[in-house]
């Protein structure tokens, strides 16, 4: 320590004076801290408060009906390592993720691309189109694409006309096709606030770039892969980090269109967390909270890999 | 910029509203905060207390009162509360009807900041023993609060359901004798396809055979019934009166105390549907359909045939009035064979608590019981929700013929099962240590119904199989950590006739 202080006298003095600068700074500018404070209660009540106590139930036996639980150290996580049903619904959650994300993002952009051009018509018409979705209840959403997907719905109806099917199939309740019916409607749901991005992603390139690409010989294609998309790579990492959080927060969507069935084959995480803290004979609540804290830490361990795998992939390139 | 800079006092001296003034950003400041108090202060919003409202409203006080039954609400309001408040000026009466799994959610948040109602009902709590919440002190007893024993339901009232350590906690409002697979019908396209209304298709093959002529002789695309399945504990609750109408005495076989989903009965039961829907008399799009879904369907004329509760006409008559003009009728549950089964409730539980946070607790007696009065019984018959408790008051009510009908149906085909909770103190422990098993039932059926299983057999056993484990598992924890004295046999009823009510003497004579 003391070596320390010797080496970096300048440092330490410049940190007390910030020290004895703070309660200063708070006297004079209270009023700022004051018009802070509704964002602070706000976040630590409805945001960090919550996380944490998630962290604490964890580690214990809580029903529902009962007012506190009692601490059982990580018997919950051993559980939730046996439990089937969970990482069926760890699985469906990933799926979802892989499968819808990308989705999303690509013909969010292909829709951007085409409605950024100048010789597209009816602009205005088409973005408000995409958009209108975006500002409709995901609950309703579920329950309007129960109708329109069942066996009866016009789009079983449609692809049997059109030789397709060989017979109505209820789209959001057969196992094979439920997680899919979820992640197609909540891409068309989602697709009008990522085309937004996109389009504002867009319109941040010069247009000058894009005629020098055209001098100089370039394609539609080539300018778009050599041109355009480098140029979208910053806002590319934003979008699909966002779209990802969002593909994790699913649950009145699902609810509503499969409820997680049939058989389970639909259950994302959410609703695996909502049926054992709500809907179980006994509500477990500490259960149903180390399965959020068990996915949250599997999500994170994935993505960690994921990082790592693309920066070693990276370097691989880059050496051969 | 400059202006601006000087207003928003980039220096608070060169802002001074006055040489001993205070600074405009001080001002500005100090206003902002003034006002964020005031609004902090005068935001008590839904935190507040039931409590605090009924102190204030003097004396009488404010009854907070949560519940489940959308078609009593008219009811409930003007011949339950508005009469009370008549004779009681000081009291105020606010329900809040929820949608069921709502309202456990609600209760569950409520409990845990004491923001409790007065009364409510503990739909949505997942079917938890009252006997546990009880034990949890979610309730107050209220049987010293109004004479419950001198009621017209004093003999419907059970130790261990309604009674506990002698205390009285709640009274059924409603009667045991009831099940949810009856066979509404709409009379119209039952007609239309050549069936004689007046005459229930009293075997599961008839019952099919009628199904499958609506689907063939009526116009456009109407199907023979619709068995909603999206949602399993419908399919869970069918299946188990199906099971019992081909002999099975429920889920627990009572000479032996054991647990008979693997049964002949409930195989058969869900075979029956499977051909129902092999013989595509279905409405194609059951799988996609919750109950009340279901109803709408029914009541837009594409299926003809649902088996649901007796709360099904008047729910009906809320949601869609017109297709009880046109025309509802209702037959007796099917059996496989000619020979008539019975469909088994245990004693009917309490469906109104009063919350051991009430200050209200006597006025919420008070109007509970008058909930067990006969010329109230006779308004919750007409309201044709669950027949009420003293269901002989229905052939006088003002009620639907067919509503009418299936409440003197419930009285031929219903008996009153066995329940372990009455016999034993302990069962209830072991219910709630008992952990879900799935997939259970109703998930089984699902799979079924919807290809992705065809095992019924191997999937029936596997759960009879783990939710015995299960039960095991817990008698053994509730003996050894909290010291209850139960055990495989508070499951046996060996004094149990299949023909007859199990009533309170029964309990006596085990």
């Amino acid at each position: 320590m003391t070596t320390t202080q010797e080496r970096n006298p300048p440092a330490t003095v410049a940190a007390r004076r910030r020290r004895w600068e703070w309660p200063q700074r708070l006297r004079k500018d209270w009023w700022i801290y004051v018009f802070l404070l509704p964002t602070i209660i706000g976040y630590g009540t409805y945001t960090i408060y919550p996380l944490l106590a998630s962290w604490w139930f964890a580690f214990l036996d809580w029903p529902g009906f009962a007012t506190s639980g009692t601490f059982i150290g990580i018997e919950n996580f051993e559980r939730l390592l046996e439990d089937d049903l969970f990482w069926n619904a760890f699985w469906n959650s990933i799926v979802f993720l892989v499968v819808a994300v990308p989705l999303r993002v690509g013909l969010a952009l292909a829709l951007a691309i085409l409605l950024n051009r100048k010789k597209t018509p009816f602009k205005g018409f088409f973005r408000t189109l995409f958009f209108l979705p975006v500002v409709t209840t995901g609950a309703i959403v579920g329950v309007v694409f129960t109708l329109l997907l069942d066996a009866g719905g016009p789009v079983s109806l449609s692809m049997v006309a059109s030789g397709l099917l060989d017979s109505p199939a209820n789209f959001a309740a057969d196992a094979g096709t439920s997680l899919y019916a979820g992640i197609a409607v909540w891409v068309w749901k989602w697709l009008g606030i990522t085309l937004i991005y996109w389009l504002a992603a867009l319109q941040t390139i010069p247009q000058g770039v894009h005629e020098a690409a055209m001098i100089d010989g370039a394609g539609a294609w080539a300018e778009f892969r050599r041109v355009t998309m480098p140029l979208l790579v910053p806002f590319l990492v934003i979008i699909t980090l966002i779209d990802t959080v969002a593909a994790l927060n699913v649950f009145d969507l699902m609810q509503t269109l499969t409820g997680g069935g049939p058989s389970f084959s639909s259950e994302v995480i959410e609703i695996y967390i909502f049926r054992t803290a709500f809907q179980a004979t006994v509500p477990q609540l500490g259960y149903a909270s180390a399965a959020a804290v068990l996915f949250g830490l599997l999500t994170m361990a994935l993505a960690v890999a994921q990082a790592l795998g693309f920066r070693w992939a990276r370097s691989r390139i880059g050496s051969a | 910029m400059g202006p601006h800079r000087r207003i928003l006092g980039a220096r608070p001296d060169a802002a001074s509203v006055g040489r001993h003034g205070i600074s405009r950003r001080q001002f500005v400041g100090g206003t902002g905060a003034g006002l964020l108090a005031a609004a902090l202060a005068g935001c008590t919003g839904g935190g507040q207390l039931a409590r605090e409202s009924q102190n204030a409203a003097g004396p009488g006080g404010a009854l907070q009162w949560w519940d489940q039954f959308r078609p009593l609400t008219k009811m409930l309001e003007n011949d339950l509360f508005a009469p009370y408040k008549k004779e009681h000026p000081g009291v105020t009466i606010t329900r809040r009807q929820m949608d069921t799994p709502d309202l456990g959610q609600a209760l569950q948040v409520a409990r845990r900041s004491n923001q409790m109602p007065d009364v409510h009902s503990i739909a949505g709590l997942g079917g938890i023993s009252p006997a546990a919440l009880v034990s949890e002190k979610w309730f107050q007893p209220i049987g010293k609060l109004a004479d419950f024993e001198g009621s017209p339901v004093s003999d419907l009232l059970y130790d261990g359901i309604h009674r506990f350590d002698g205390e009285i906690y709640t009274v059924p409002p409603f009667s045991a004798r009831w099940h949810d697979a009856v066979p509404w019908f709409n009379t119209a396209l039952i007609k239309e396809a050549g069936v004689d209304p007046e005459e229930s298709p009293a075997t599961w093959d008839k019952l099919r055979e009628v199904a499958r002529r609506i689907t063939q002789k009526t116009a456009g695309d109407v199907y023979g019934i619709v068995v909603p399945s999206k949602d399993t504990e419908y399919l869970q609750f069918l299946v188990h009166r199906l099971a019992m109408t081909a002999g099975a005495p429920g889920a627990i076989d009572w000479a032996t105390g054991k647990y008979v989903f693997d049964s002949q009965p409930y195989i058969d039961a869900i075979e029956f549907l499977v051909s129902l829907q092999t013989d595509k008399i279905v409405h194609p799009a059951s799988a996609s359909m919750g109950a009340r879904d279901a109803r709408a369907r029914w009541a837009a004329g594409q299926a003809a045939i649902y088996p649901w509760g007796a709360w099904f006409i008047g729910g009906l008559r809320v949601d869609e009035p017109e297709a009880v003009e046109r025309g509802v009728g209702v037959w007796h549950i099917p059996c496989p064979e000619t020979t008539r089964n019975f469909v088994y409730n245990p004693p009917q539980p309490g469906m109104l608590w009063v919350s051991s946070q009430s200050k209200q607790a006597k006025t919420a007696a008070e109007i509970m019981l008058r909930m067990t009065t006969k010329e109230f019984q006779l308004k919750l018959a007409a309201a044709m929700d669950q027949p009420p408790a003293l269901a002989e008051v229905v052939a006088e009510a003002d009620v639907h013929p067919a509503y009418k009908r299936c409440v003197d149906y419930f009285q031929d085909d219903v008996r009153i099962s066995p329940s372990p909770e009455v016999g034993n103190p302990g069962v209830w422990q072991v219910l709630a240590e008992m952990r879900d098993i799935h997939p259970n039932l109703g998930d089984i059926v699902q799979s079924v119904l919807t290809g992705s299983t065809s095992d019924i057999a191997g999937e029936l056993k596997r759960f009879n199989d783990a939710i015995s484990a299960e039960r095991e598992r817990a008698i053994k924890v509730v003996r050894e950590e909290k010291g209850a004295k139960v055990d495989l046999n508070a499951w046996i009823f060996a004094n149990w006739d299949p023909k007859a009510d199990y009533d309170q003497q029964a309990y006596a004579g085990r």
